[in-house]
């Protein structure tokens, strides 16, 4: 038999056409990418350690859009409300940090939570709906939510922001200092931590349930499933990964504006996700890497149409890999897997 | 005589003033294996969805096991036992054969809230799903997504799917539609191996099929039953050949 010849992973057809060396197992796939992120977190330290202060609102924004991958990618969830859970998130983490708590784990708790549950409360109302209604109400959230922290100047600090965010050391033991060091450490060890806690809940059995209803929600209830269940937990879960990483924002950067509740924040995050690749978890990594490293670049050599360059680039993503920047990665791997003797 | 499964009396559902069924009662049994005919129009697809609880019916009670389920809605019915599959293939297209079928389980065992859990790590699961793809010999394809298997793999899937909730009443669907007649004995197959004490009800255009699988046929013929009975009853019976040959015949003597 053939395939005794050319080894073929076990279980393959003889329709195994030419030798395809059997694919990494998900499990060692999901390690590598953790080491690849820790790693290349640790190497951006040791050759960046002038731009620690753009390098850490890069791995909190990652988090930001991991979160709406978990509802766009594995829900499919078309939201442009991502801003008012990490909103929620930032301020609850801020105004805790300067009337009751100092601790910087308790802070990310705080966001969390208040990200969640901002999440559970909107999205039992908003996800009735589908399409370009939820789009919409996604909107409204977001907008409501910005101008009641205008609004509550008492609280917020209103259009000035919200300032005087002085976190204690994290553990007690290492001081946010004025180079950001301690902050972006602190915010890479969230970002890893984030993204094992992610993967590890795409592969659960709530996970699939999520793949099932993104499919075809009338078939799970046609298995005796909820559908609407299944997308207000994730939706709940986004808020917990939304609210922690802007929690994250607020003590690495000591303060939480509006913008962190603006339209333009929430569709930034949409632009990165598709950027990078939705439903893999590391296209959101690798889409907010590639978007604000660009960004950074283009913005500083060329003040005046560095918009047009992100534009034209954002073009060619779309165009030619639809699955983003990942999906190309994963395409042209599958290519050259083929073409391998 | 075993207590009948399914109990289903004087059945009906208006659209407007149009009533598309008709006080239909039936029972099904532990061990059924009854088939549903009609001609186009007979109103077999508003039955199934009656009895599924897509629709709800204008009169007449469906009962489950004894228990009125006529008020429940068509979820609460699949975890009391009552699955349908699909006329057309109801499948995730991007997920693999392996992963619906786990789906289908950790659904049936409500277990799709367990957050942290690994699907793979799931007690038992891997030996069920392995036994079911055995059964519906989709070994092969274990790993392969759904949008790129052959129509039949995709229609023996849905029957496997259903038979992971583990029903007590299982209504399939046109389970041969669209397959080409040469593959149609592999569902045959499949529908023979189906667990002995489960009561299926069979709609089918393949009279073929119909024949060879079930061991008692009920009739629709313009929203009302028409008749039941053996095989042999059914293609002796005077009035079905009328209902099915009628208009056909009255074509070809205008021809």
């Amino acid at each position: 038999m053939t395939a005794a010849v050319t080894k073929a992973p076990a279980g393959a057809t003889a329709a195994a056409i030419t030798a395809i060396p059997p694919r990494p197992s998900r499990a060692f796939r999901d390690a590598v990418a953790v080491a690849l992120i820790a790693g290349g977190g640790l190497a951006a330290y040791w050759i960046f350690p002038e731009d620690l202060g753009l390098l850490t609102r890069i791995l909190a924004t990652c988090l930001y859009v991991l979160s709406l991958d978990l509802v766009l990618g594995f829900c499919g969830i078309a939201t442009l409300g991502q801003a008012a859970l990490f909103g929620t998130g930032a301020y609850a983490a801020g105004i805790a940090a300067v009337h009751l708590v100092a601790d910087p784990i308790l802070l990310l708790v705080v966001g969390g939570v208040a990200g969640g549950l901002m999440a559970l409360a909107t999205g039992a109302l908003v996800l009735r709906a589908h399409g370009l209604t939820l789009l919409m109400l996604t909107i409204a959230v977001t907008q409501l939510l910005q101008e009641l922290a205008n609004k509550l100047r008492w609280l917020t600090g209103g259009s000035d922001g919200l300032s005087g965010v002085e976190p204690d050391p994290v553990l007690g033991l290492f001081r946010f200092d004025m180079y950001g060091r301690t902050s972006y450490l602190f915010a890479l060890a969230v970002l890893v931590v984030g993204v094992v806690v992610a993967q590890r809940i795409v592969r659960s059995p709530f996970g699939l349930a999520c793949r099932g209803v993104k499919e075809d929600p009338l078939r799970v209830a046609a298995l005796g499933g909820s559908p609407r269940g299944h997308l207000v937990g994730m939706y709940t879960v986004s808020g917990v990964f939304a609210g922690v990483a802007g929690a994250l924002t607020a003590v690495t950067s000591g303060i939480v504006g509006l913008d962190s509740l603006s339209f333009t924040w929430s569709a930034e995050a949409l632009v990165m996700l598709v950027l990078g690749g939705a439903g893999h978890l590391y296209g959101a990594v690798v889409g907010t890497v590639a978007f604000m490293g660009v960004h950074h670049v283009l913005a500083s050599t060329n003040p005046f149409h560095w918009m047009l360059f992100i534009g034209l680039f954002l073009m060619a993503i779309v165009l030619f890999a639809p699955g983003g920047i990942t999906g190309g990665v994963a395409r042209i791997a599958g290519l050259v897997r083929r073409r391998a003797p | 005589m075993t207590a009948a499964l399914l109990q289903v009396e004087r059945l009906s559902k208006n659209f407007g003033g149009l009533q598309v069924s008709a006080d239909i009662d039936m029972e099904l049994h532990p061990g059924d294996r009854c088939a549903l005919i009609g001609p186009n129009g007979a109103g077999k697809t508003t039955f199934v969805n009656l009895v599924t609880g897509v629709l709800s019916p204008t009169a007449g009670t469906v009962r489950l096991e004894g228990r009125d389920i006529t008020g429940l809605s068509a979820q609460a019915r699949v975890r009391l036992g009552l699955v349908r599959s699909f006329q057309v293939a109801r499948l995730f297209r991007s997920m693999t054969v392996r992963e619906h079928l786990e789906l289908a389980i950790l659904q049936r065992e409500r277990r799709t809230w367990a957050l942290f859990a690994s699907v793979g790590r799931t007690r038992g699961l891997a030996g069920e799903v392995a036994g079911l793809l055995a059964t519906m010999g989709l070994g092969a394809v274990a790993d392969t997504a759904v949008g790129q298997l052959a129509y039949g793999q995709q229609r023996l899937l849905e029957i496997a799917l259903a038979l992971a909730l583990k029903p007590k009443v299982l209504i399939l669907d046109e389970p041969a539609a669209g397959v080409p007649h040469s593959e149609s004995q592999r569902i045959l197959d499949a529908l023979d191996r189906l667990p002995p004490d489960l009561a299926v009800l069979m709609i089918e255009h393949d009279m073929d099929l119909v024949f060879r699988f079930a061991r008692r046929i009920i009739v629709l013929a313009q929203g009302r039953l028409l008749c039941s009975g053996s095989a042999a009853d059914i293609a002796a019976d005077e009035r079905v050949r009328e209902v099915y040959l009628g208009s056909r015949g009255h074509a070809a003597h205008r021809a």
